[in-house]
């Protein structure tokens, strides 16, 4: 039995070989498409999403008030957006994205906790006699972007993000309620309360300046 | 319409998100009521200059590179390997702990089991590509669909006009390109309006025409700078495509005229576009 044992050994151990190689071959062949494809993915995804960066840069600044936060959210929202590129259809690749920098800065926002997110009704401001204050006034300050950047990070981030999407991307209301995750007729009175706030804050502001 | 209606709707009146009924009946408010017409007037140049004076944060150039990057960091860390990593123990030599639990096991087996594998490996490379149709076999599946879609959907043009001139310029708006437009009346193949389609993941231009009952979609999209493809006709699912390449151009024409409608189709647009 030992000698036909041998045999059988040499020949299959060859046999065995070849085919290794063969698996071999076929398996760097599958990688080298599975490579091909996602390239291919990667560039069709740059295209459609990297001319938005500046938008979703601009969102997640306005919303954390904080340039290294805003450009860690980004990098998470493209890395998110890139995850799921394979079931996005639509043809509106911003308001898709926007909706993502809005979650992941969110997300952020509540584990800080550094703000509250929904009001921040600050007494001291208030009674600080804003009424005597005309909108003329105020509209002859308004070319002082410093005064109104400080002004807007004082709001609310419901309100900053409306002003953001409404005033810089232009967007509708229909796009701000898909993109905020409110009902559309929600966006106009919470734009009316955003800008009302806004304006309230500008004449405390400059009340106290004179 | 009273001063308590008018003053909620101002935000959407300014913004022109109302509907034109609502907006006239606003108007006719305003031009009644001094007091809210102030308002109004006051509110948008306040909107106005709050707009233009917002800073704009742009992503500064290191962002863009940290997140290229990261997106390429990404690709490489897919679970993809374990393909090589499941396949490992066919190399027998390179594992010595292996070699040692198979030398009881029969030679006869393992190379079973190894034709086995080599079979399945096989099979799972060569089957989706017999299955997979080819990039043009696919495209023309979408392609059709489009077509089909905008005949069943009530969803043919989204600029419906006869006129050149009122549907390129509409096109030329909404794309990143200017694609060409003609009318071919003249030729027996009208032009019926334009539409944005989206196909092989970008924004394409659809232009629509008539040949008597039947409706012929033409798909254009910016081609790679100088490359030539020979002219090729399809018939697929019982629709005839057409597609050729010109210096800046894609064309895809999908109907369900016959062959040498299409043909004759592409060469009077070929010929018309060629005119100016």
């Amino acid at each position: 039995m030992a000698a036909p044992l041998r045999v059988d050994y040499a020949f299959d151990a060859e046999d065995l070989e070849s085919s290794a190689k063969i698996v071999k071959f076929a398996i760097v062949k599958k990688h080298q498409e599975q490579d091909a494809a996602q390239e291919h993915e990667l560039a069709s995804f740059e295209e459609t999403m990297l001319p938005h960066m500046d938008a979703a840069h601009n969102l997640a600044k306005w919303l954390l008030r904080n340039e290294q936060d805003a450009q860690d959210v980004v990098q998470e929202a493209y890395l998110r957006a890139f995850k799921s590129f394979g079931g996005f259809r639509g043809s509106n690749g911003r308001a898709w994205l926007l909706t993502i920098v809005r979650n992941t800065s969110y997300t952020l926002l509540k584990k800080n906790r550094t703000v509250d997110l929904t009001t921040t009704f600050d007494e001291e401001i208030h009674t600080a006699g804003h009424e005597s204050v005309s909108p003329a006034t105020i509209l002859e300050h308004c070319e002082n972007a410093e005064l109104i950047k400080e002004a807007m990070d004082e709001l609310p981030a419901e309100f900053r993000e409306v002003l953001a999407l409404r005033h810089q991307e232009g967007l509708s209301y229909k796009e701000i309620a898909d993109i905020a995750q409110i009902p559309p007729g929600t966006v106009m009175s919470r734009l009316a309360r955003a800008r009302g706030k806004l304006r309230e804050y500008l004449a405390v502001r400059i009340g106290k300046e004179k | 319409m009273n001063c308590e209606e008018a003053t909620k709707l101002m935000d959407g009146y300014l913004d022109g998100e109302l509907d034109p009924i609502t907006s006239q009946t606003i108007e006719q408010h305003l031009r009644e009521c001094p007091n809210c017409d102030q308002a109004y007037k006051t509110h948008g140049s306040l909107i106005h200059a709050i707009g233009n004076a917002t800073p704009y944060y742009r992503a500064p150039a290191e962002l863009r590179e940290r997140i290229q990057s990261s997106l390429r960091e990404e690709i490489a860390e897919r679970p993809m390997r374990d393909v090589g990593r499941d396949a490992q123990p066919l190399f027998p030599r390179k594992q010595p702990e292996l070699r040692t639990i198979l030398s009881g096991a029969s030679w006869n087996w393992l190379a079973l089991a190894a034709t086995i594998l080599l079979a399945a490996v096989i099979g799972w490379n060569l089957l989706p590509r017999l299955q997979r149709p080819g990039a043009d076999q696919f495209l023309a599946t979408q392609l059709i669909a489009s077509h089909v879609r905008s005949l069943m959907a009530n969803h043919l043009t989204d600029v419906a006009s006869s006129d050149q001139h009122t549907v390129k310029p509409w096109l030329d708006a909404k794309l990143d390109f200017a694609p060409p437009v003609v009318d071919l009346t003249g030729e027996g193949f009208p032009l019926v309006g334009g539409r944005l389609d989206y196909l092989d993941n970008r924004t394409v231009a659809a232009l629509v025409y008539q040949r008597r009952k039947h409706f012929i979609n033409l798909f254009v999209w910016p081609g790679e700078a100088g490359a030539t493809r020979p002219t090729m006709a399809m018939s697929h699912q019982g629709y005839q495509l057409l597609h050729w390449v010109n210096s800046d151009f894609n064309y895809w024409a999908v109907s369900d005229v016959n062959a040498n409608d299409l043909q004759t189709f592409k060469q009077q647009f070929e010929l018309q576009t060629s005119h100016r």
